[in-house]
């Protein structure tokens, strides 16, 4: 991983931690584990070409990981929900790989600030 | 009515606990929401589809509803139109929570009945700031929906106040002789809340009063004034007061219970019918149409003086005028609502078009009709839902009138004095300033069963009253009264005699004994005066003949017996009656 920086908004996180206090932890346990259900539900989806599910899934995972302030994979999540609406699904595969990796990178950022 | 008052005040502090319902399927976007409302003091309540949302609020009814648009099973659209229902009357905010962006998606939230979105990622201020402006907007709601139903409420509370004093009113202003042959008049059911008032009552002595009164204001202000009027109208009518004393006990009554500003512009008419003639006095109202039948003319009688209950009675002035009528002329009073009744370009029906309608009236009896008629075409109702007041009195014979009751329905038989007597003997500065005739009138009505009789008595009274007084006491020669001239002087010389009166008096015994289905009523008049030699003019003139202007033939025709005692100044008249049945 590059910079912290381009992964998730550091001040916006801090504010977080305050505002959850002692819930910080299950918020990160519960996102993490939220999330990575819903990437292996992608998987099924993207692999049976289902635009509409991908829709809805990524539109989920949009709004969660921007809710814990990860910038780069709410846009990248918000991107895959674009291609879903619009039903332009080719190079879905390719994103959502993509979009797997930077799961992996914000989860190790979010683990170590507990 | 403190309650938004107290609303308002609450608004400020910061405090306010609200429950609040969250529904979110997203675990971690709902942890992090609940977080921070929890952190702002509300009391929160999950759900994690719309299904829950809904059997959450069906449940725990919250003040606020926080609802994400894309959910499982029920979406937060269809929960959110579920809710508005059960919500029912009462504004439960929904807020969405969406990162929705495109404006199909957010017209969609507002059709569903949401008030405002709230994006992703969450902000604390804003969500504080929404919570806020809801909350507020909520409890304004309320507010509104309370004032709503008190309104309502008070709405009702007014109409049924308002049956209940017109029920109090129809009692004590009885339509006394409205309903007279001679009398024409259009009163709305509920005029009495428009600040209107008819009144008519046969005199004792004959004759017949009229009273048009018009309250300024509507609703019960108005009406309240109407019940002294009536009270002290009919009461007095009855016992033989004036038309001048009638009107200043009711301007003296107003002007001490009535509000500055609320008065009751009026006209009262004393309807002679034996002199064919009308003493008017109109306070207030438009001019009171005087039509002559023969002529087919119209005069004017313009409103000389300021309402009832304006001017103290030191200041009140009850000069009235006095009009020569012949039989079938009609004199015609109104409020100002006929007159001021407006068509759709606003425009005054007026007392123009009102004489133009009398004039063009061919036959008489028609005119009241006509103008009730012709009121209805200019403004275009035909339902009589205006304050429109109008009398038309027409002189009659008084014989067309029928017999005189005093007082409308049964007369009341159990109770009351039967059997006394009593002796009233007024001195000189009595006989200066006061007349006994309404009292001891009201005295014998309190006999059970004399009251229909009242008329013969007051007349007979007020006959021995006024040779007691004239001819005894203050010693003046009816004769003088046989011309125009001598006329004045006797009632100039009754003035000056009566200022310097300083001894004398006149005495009345009275005596009542009751019979069966009826009774004996003696009145005996004394006075101080010379008398006179009754014997000599019973021999002359057969009993009743030539006691001139002592009235004695009229009072010979209503009792058993007329004897003069003593020197001439005592007189004994003895009256029987009976219950008609």
């Amino acid at each position: 991983m590059t910079n912290i920086e381009d992964h998730l908004d550091i001040e916006a996180l801090k504010d977080l931690k305050d505002i959850m206090e002692n819930e910080f932890e299950t918020l990160v346990n519960t996102f993490i584990t939220d999330s990575q259900s819903k990437l292996d539900e992608l998987d099924e989806v993207v692999a049976a070409d289902d635009a509409e599910a991908i829709r809805k899934l990524s539109h989920s995972l949009k709004g969660s990981s921007s809710n814990v302030c990860a910038l780069k994979l709410s846009e990248m999540a918000r991107e895959l929900e674009a291609m879903g609406k619009d039903q332009q699904t080719a190079g879905a595969q390719e994103l959502l790989l993509r979009l797997k990796q930077e799961f992996e990178n914000v989860s190790q950022v979010l683990r170590n600030n507990l | 009515m403190n309650n938004g008052m107290d609303i308002i005040e609450s608004e400020d502090t910061q405090d306010e606990v609200l429950r609040i319902l969250i529904a979110d399927d997203n675990d971690s976007d709902r942890l992090i929401l609940q977080t921070i409302v929890r952190k702002e003091g509300h009391v929160v309540y999950t759900a994690r589809d719309g299904q829950e949302a809904i059997d959450t609020f069906r449940e725990k009814s919250p003040d606020l509803v926080l609802l994400d648009a894309l959910m499982p099973n029920v979406d937060g659209f269809e929960a959110a139109r579920t809710i508005k229902q059960l919500a029912g009357d009462n504004l439960v905010p929904i807020i969405f929570l969406t990162s929705l962006r495109d404006a199909t998606s957010l017209a969609d939230c507002l059709a569903a009945g949401g008030l405002d979105f709230l994006s992703k990622p969450y902000n604390r201020i804003i969500l504080q700031a929404k919570i806020k402006a809801f909350a507020s907007m909520r409890r304004l709601h309320e507010t509104v929906q309370q004032q709503r139903d008190e309104i309502s409420l008070h709405n009702d509370r007014l109409i049924h106040e308002q049956e209940v004093a017109k029920q109090v009113f129809d009692n004590i202003a009885h339509p006394g002789c409205i309903d007279a042959p001679n009398i024409k008049y259009l009163l709305s059911p509920m005029a009495v809340f428009n600040g209107d008032l008819v009144l008519a009552s046969r005199k004792p002595s004959g004759g017949m009063y009229v009273f048009l009164g018009d309250f300024t204001g509507h609703g019960l202000p108005a009406a309240i004034g109407a019940m002294p009027v009536s009270e002290i109208f009919y009461g007095m009518a009855l016992k033989g007061f004036s038309l001048q004393d009638i009107l200043r006990e009711i301007n003296k009554k107003l002007k001490r219970i009535l509000p500055v500003g609320v008065f009751c512009c009026a006209c009262m008419i004393d309807l002679s019918f034996r002199k064919g003639s009308a003493e008017i006095w109109v306070g207030g109202l438009p001019d009171v149409l005087i039509y002559r039948t023969k002529k087919h003319e119209l005069e004017n009688l313009r409103s000389t003086h300021l309402p009832l209950g304006v001017v103290d009675n030191d200041r009140f002035d009850t000069e009235s005028q006095i009009v020569q009528l012949t039989k079938g002329d009609k004199i015609l009073l109104w409020s100002d609502g006929i007159i001021e009744a407006t068509n759709d370009e606003d425009e005054m029906f007026g007392e123009d078009r009102v004489r133009e309608v009398i004039l063009a009236t061919q036959d008489p009896d028609h005119i009241f009709d006509n103008i009730e008629k012709a009121v209805e075409i200019h403004t275009g109702r035909d339902e009589q839902d205006d304050d429109y007041t109008m009398v038309e009195a027409t002189m009659v014979n008084e014989s067309e009138l029928g017999d005189y009751f005093g007082e409308r329905g049964v007369s009341h038989f159990a109770g009351g004095p039967k059997d006394w007597s009593m002796t009233y003997e007024l001195r000189p500065q009595t006989l200066k300033e006061f007349n006994p005739l309404p009292l001891i009138t009201h005295l014998l009505m309190e006999v059970p069963g004399l009251r229909p009789h009242s008329g013969k008595i007051y007349t007979m009274l007020s006959e021995l009253y006024s040779n007691a007084l004239e001819h005894g006491v203050l010693d003046l020669h009816s004769d003088l009264k046989a011309s125009a001239d001598g006329f004045a002087r006797y009632y100039m010389e009754r003035t000056q005699k009566l200022e310097s009166l300083n001894e004398g008096y006149v005495k009345f015994y009275i005596d009542h004994k009751p019979v069966t289905d009826g009774g004996v009523l003696t009145i005996m008049v004394e006075d101080t005066g010379k008398g006179f030699d009754y014997l000599a003019k019973e021999k002359a003139n057969h009993r009743t003949e030539g006691y001139s202007g002592r009235g004695i033939p009229l009072i010979n025709t209503m009792c058993r017996s007329v004897k003069y005692l003593g020197k001439g100044n005592q007189v004994e008249v003895i009256f029987d009656w009976h219950v008609d049945v």
